[in-house]
């Protein structure tokens, strides 16, 4: 079956396609060309799972940075962690850019609790799917958003693959996109961390350059041999993500999808939009061809017609 | 209305009485069919129809305003999982497949030089225009910001997205098509420079169209390469997703063209003329013919893909027992169906076989979007207000498209002036 | 810098910290106020005599090398296995009250040879040090236990008189 049409080379007849568009010209070169990188000396967040006691003061934190709507219940109600809705923990909302979740591990002592937000992507696929460039990642490693271009297709939730963005639907006049921000605006620009980085008590989160952060990250597991599962969840997951992940039980145990890959969401993407510049190329000289041989073919018909007049039935 | 023909009522353009006269097409022969304002009213009240789509207003309409009063959270779930829900499941991800047959007809007539499928041209430019102008409707009703929505075109632009691509193309291949029906309301009108004005630009519209119709609706499907994890790997596939959804476009616009013909044949015959009911037989088989062929090939690119991403594994899972059903109904069927109705040339057989593939898309695409999106959370029933919302936009729709059969010169032909 | 900076945050919490009282004896004082960052929380009155007695006299249970006694960690034990008693006990003296502002980010950065580049806040160190006990003695958790709030760390948490109207539930659906 396989080699019916091999992936490799239906790829390389799509990028030549591509190459040759480029050469002409014609091919929208934002389709073909589309990679951001990480920015080298952008800033991140390392949460260690293991430290978090479920306190939910960064929640409150966040509120209160982000001027957050009034929550349904106070942060100091514990009761939060009971909430299911659809067989799901509770997630990020139009109300909360961030939740704290507890989770009961078979065999592990006492519960884990996990803090979760954007997890600021280092190629998000939330920005590149979104088609009037509302989101941007910053030099500081922050992906923000400016709702005034939003149009609320919603595509960028649909693209992340962490379910993050939530969306302002109780609003009629101007429902926007809401998500973490990295407290980019009011702090991360100044240099200084996130306001629930700093809130918490414990410091299960530790701020800074990304790239000391893994370091960091893995010399935290090497040095307490058995504590944590030998993985920096984020570190790789996606293309990257500024904010990653330590914990001492299986990372699918605590609510992470751990079946996502290291390719950055856009990456799926591209094999469409080499398609791209090919069609536009090649399909007018294509259909040009075919309509001036039909239309040879039509004349041929006519003057055939005229010698023999009886055949007049076509 | 067939009473009214039965009667002898004298139906302009048909015979073309009011041209032959010398008489000056007014708005009775324009609008009102050529009837009295109070013979129209009559036929309106005979047609249960009109009842039906009445009460679908009358309750649907007040729910459509309150979704822009209240928001979307009051008309759907607002769900924050599923971000798009039954608008864009079903009024954008089917709307616009059903709809390829504009550009598929164009291009055979235009491109192709097959002047013997002339007759239903134009009835397949109309399908495709007005499945598209409702897509977009639909997408007005569920995007946040419907006042927003020429932003990615001029304030503020996201060209790396396949959403912008989408939408230019779909924007600009309305264009094409309201230009490449000009013709149509130029003898209703009666405005013969605009007519010739639009066939000097036939063949160059034709082929944009062909363009512009590959990549969107290819498109549609790469908007889904965006969720690796989250739509049923059985209906993922990066590399070939944005083909899935081009070729089932073939056949979706192809069945949907002989259904619509085949529903105007029923229901609208007094307005056909003998050009188009004779011909039809003989066309409907032409389009099985290449519905059946891009069948096919949908076929194997699924069977491809699948072994391509080594996704034998799930075939016996209960998601594969959904999918083979899916593949049964919406391919296996209609492809036996309409092979028989080939060999045998039963035309009647290959119109049961449009509405099995027309039903079969539709599945596919709620299944894309809706079912097997979120395979490993839940699956969310759409809010009652949110089924009201679209029956009412698709019952515009469908009156809208009987509006402008009724009128313009779709199903019959306008003799030229003595 | 902005006012919020200030206000809220620079100094959240209610420990930073240690304020000795008069020592009593050669261990160290018996009761210590820690409320530096009194401002969601009260101060806390730690009874300095009461956990020396629970830990048996082992200074180094809290306070690492630094009180002379013998660490038995033999990760700390590689360096500080002859260290002496240190110029300070704090935990101030050591834990950086801001830890990732961008001078302490920079000052670690900077020091190539420093070994504890993954050194705990002052707050941190507090709650872990103290937290990680009391869960491992099943003493108390709750975080009222040991601080009560202020009336800005009700407000900041949205509870007692700040707490929202009580039977909404969560957004619906
Ligand atoms: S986690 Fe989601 S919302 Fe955040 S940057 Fe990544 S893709 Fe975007
Ligand atoms: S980084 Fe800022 S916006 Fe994001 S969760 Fe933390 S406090 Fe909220
Ligand atoms: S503030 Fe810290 S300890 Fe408390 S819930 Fe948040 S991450 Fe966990």
């Amino acid at each position: 079956m396989k080699n019916l049409l091999d992936r490799r080379k239906f790829l390389k007849g799509g990028l030549a396609s591509g190459v040759l568009a480029s050469v002409l010209g014609t091919g929208k070169k934002a389709f073909a060309e589309h990679s951001f990188g990480g920015y080298p000396n952008s800033m991140g967040v390392l949460v260690d799972l293991s430290k978090c006691i479920g306190c939910r003061t960064c929640e409150a934190a966040c509120n209160k940075e982000q001027e957050m709507p009034a929550p349904d219940k106070p942060f100091d109600d514990m009761s939060v962690f009971d909430e299911i809705r659809h067989g799901q923990k509770r997630r990020t909302s139009e109300k909360t850019h961030t939740v704290v979740n507890r989770y009961d591990v078979p065999g592990h002592d006492g519960p884990v609790f996990r803090k979760f937000q954007c997890n600021h992507c280092n190629e998000p696929g939330c920005l590149s799917s979104c088609f009037v460039n509302a989101y941007t990642k910053t030099p500081e490693g922050a992906v923000v958003y400016n709702e005034k271009v939003c149009v609320g297709c919603r595509t960028c939730m649909i693209a992340c693959p962490f379910y993050v963005p939530a969306y302002k639907y109780s609003s009629p006049i101007n429902p926007v996109i809401t998500k973490c921000k990295m407290c980019y605006d009011t702090r991360l620009k100044n240099g200084r961390p996130p306001a629930c980085v700093e809130a918490c008590p414990q410091e299960v989160m530790t701020f800074g350059k990304r790239r000391d952060l893994i370091k960091l990250g893995h010399e935290r597991i090497q040095k307490n041999p058995g504590k944590y599962i030998d993985h920096i969840y984020g570190e790789k997951e996606v293309g990257g993500t500024a904010w990653m992940y330590l914990s001492s039980v299986p990372f699918a145990e605590v609510g992470f999808n751990t079946e996502l890959g290291d390719q950055p969401i856009v990456n799926y993407v591209k094999e469409f939009l080499t398609v791209v510049p090919m069609v536009l190329t090649i399909w007018p000289a294509l259909f040009t061809g075919f309509h001036l041989l039909a239309k040879r073919k039509e004349n041929q018909k006519e003057s055939q017609k005229a010698t023999t007049p009886s055949d007049r039935n076509a | 209305m067939k009473r009214f023909v039965a009667q002898g009522y004298d139906l302009p353009f048909i015979n073309n009485t009011a041209i032959s006269g010398g008489k000056k097409w007014t708005i009775k022969e324009k609008l009102l069919l050529g009837l009295t304002p109070s013979q129209y009213m009559d036929q309106f009240v005979r047609n249960p129809f009109n009842w039906l789509f009445t009460l679908i207003f009358m309750v649907g309409l007040p729910i459509l305003a309150g979704r822009f009063y209240y928001g979307l959270g009051w008309a759907t779930h607002g769900s924050y999982d599923y971000p798009w829900g039954l608008f864009l499941g079903w009024g954008l991800f089917v709307m616009v497949p059903l709809s390829a047959s504009g550009f598929m007809l164009g291009t055979t007539v235009e491109v192709f030089g097959r002047e013997d499928f002339k007759p239903i041209e134009r009835l397949a430019l109309l399908n495709g225009l007005l499945g598209y102008l409702f897509a977009v409707i639909f997408l007005q009703v569920d995007l946040g910001q419907p006042w927003r929505l020429i932003y990615p075109m001029f304030v503020s632009l996201g060209p790396a997205a396949v959403l912008f691509l989408v939408a230019w193309h779909v924007a600009t291949y309305l264009s094409v098509q309201v230009a490449e029906l000009l013709p149509a309301v130029a003898e209703w009108g009666n405005w013969p420079g605009m007519k010739k004005f639009v066939k000097s630009m036939i063949l160059g519209l034709t082929i944009s169209g062909i363009i512009l119709s590959t990549l969107h609706q290819g498109a549609l499907g790469a908007l889904f390469t965006y969720a690796p994890g989250k739509v049923h790997p059985l209906w993922y596939s990066s590399p070939f997703q944005w083909f899935y959804f081009f070729c089932s476009s073939i056949f979706a616009g192809l069945s949907m063209l002989i259904v619509v013909s085949t529903l105007c044949k029923r229901f609208l015959s007094w307005r056909c003329d003998r050009r188009f009911l004779d011909n039809l037989d003989h066309q409907t088989m032409g389009l099985a013919k290449g519905a059946v062929l891009s069948l096919i090939t949908y076929l194997v690119i699924k069977i491809i893909a699948i072994a391509h991403a080594e996704n034998w594994a799930y075939l016996v899972t209960g998601w594969g027992g959904y999918y083979l059903l899916e593949i049964c109904f919406g391919v296996l069927l209609p492809i036996v169906l309409y092979t028989k109705a080939l060999r045998n040339n039963r035309p009647g057989l290959a119109r049961f076989a449009a509405l099995v593939t027309v039903l079969g898309i539709a599945l596919n695409r709620i299944n894309t979007a809706l079912v097997a999106f979120n395979w490993n959370l839940y699956r969310e029933i759409p809010h009652w207000r949110e089924v009201i919302i679209s029956i009412t936009v698709y019952t515009l729709y469908i009156v809208t498209y009987r509006f402008i059969l009724y009128r313009l010169p779709i199903l019959y032909q306008i003799k030229a002036k003595p | 810098m902005s006012k919020k900076f200030i206000t809220a945050w620079l100094a959240l919490l209610a420990l930073m910290m240690l304020n000795v009282q008069p020592a009593q004896s050669m261990e160290g004082p018996d009761t210590a106020t820690l409320d530096s960052l009194t401002d969601l929380f009260a101060p806390v009155s730690f009874n300095h005599a009461m956990h020396v007695d629970v830990v048996a006299n082992d200074c180094a249970v809290c306070h690492h090398h630094t009180t002379g006694t013998k660490v038995t960690d033999e990760r700390c034990a590689r360096c500080h296995k002859n260290s002496g008693e240190a110029n300070s006990v704090a935990c101030r003296d050591c834990h950086n009250a801001n830890p990732f502002s961008a001078e302490n980010l920079q000052k670690i950065a900077d020091a190539e040879l420093l070994f504890h580049t993954d050194k705990p806040g002052l707050k941190g160190a507090y709650h872990r040090k103290c937290l990680g006990c009391h869960q491992e003695m099943g003493a108390p958790t709750a975080c009222e236990n040991c601080h009560t709030k202020t009336e800005k760390g009700e407000a900041f948490y949205r509870s007692g008189k700040f707490a929202p109207t009580p039977g909404k539930e969560p957004a619906s659906e």
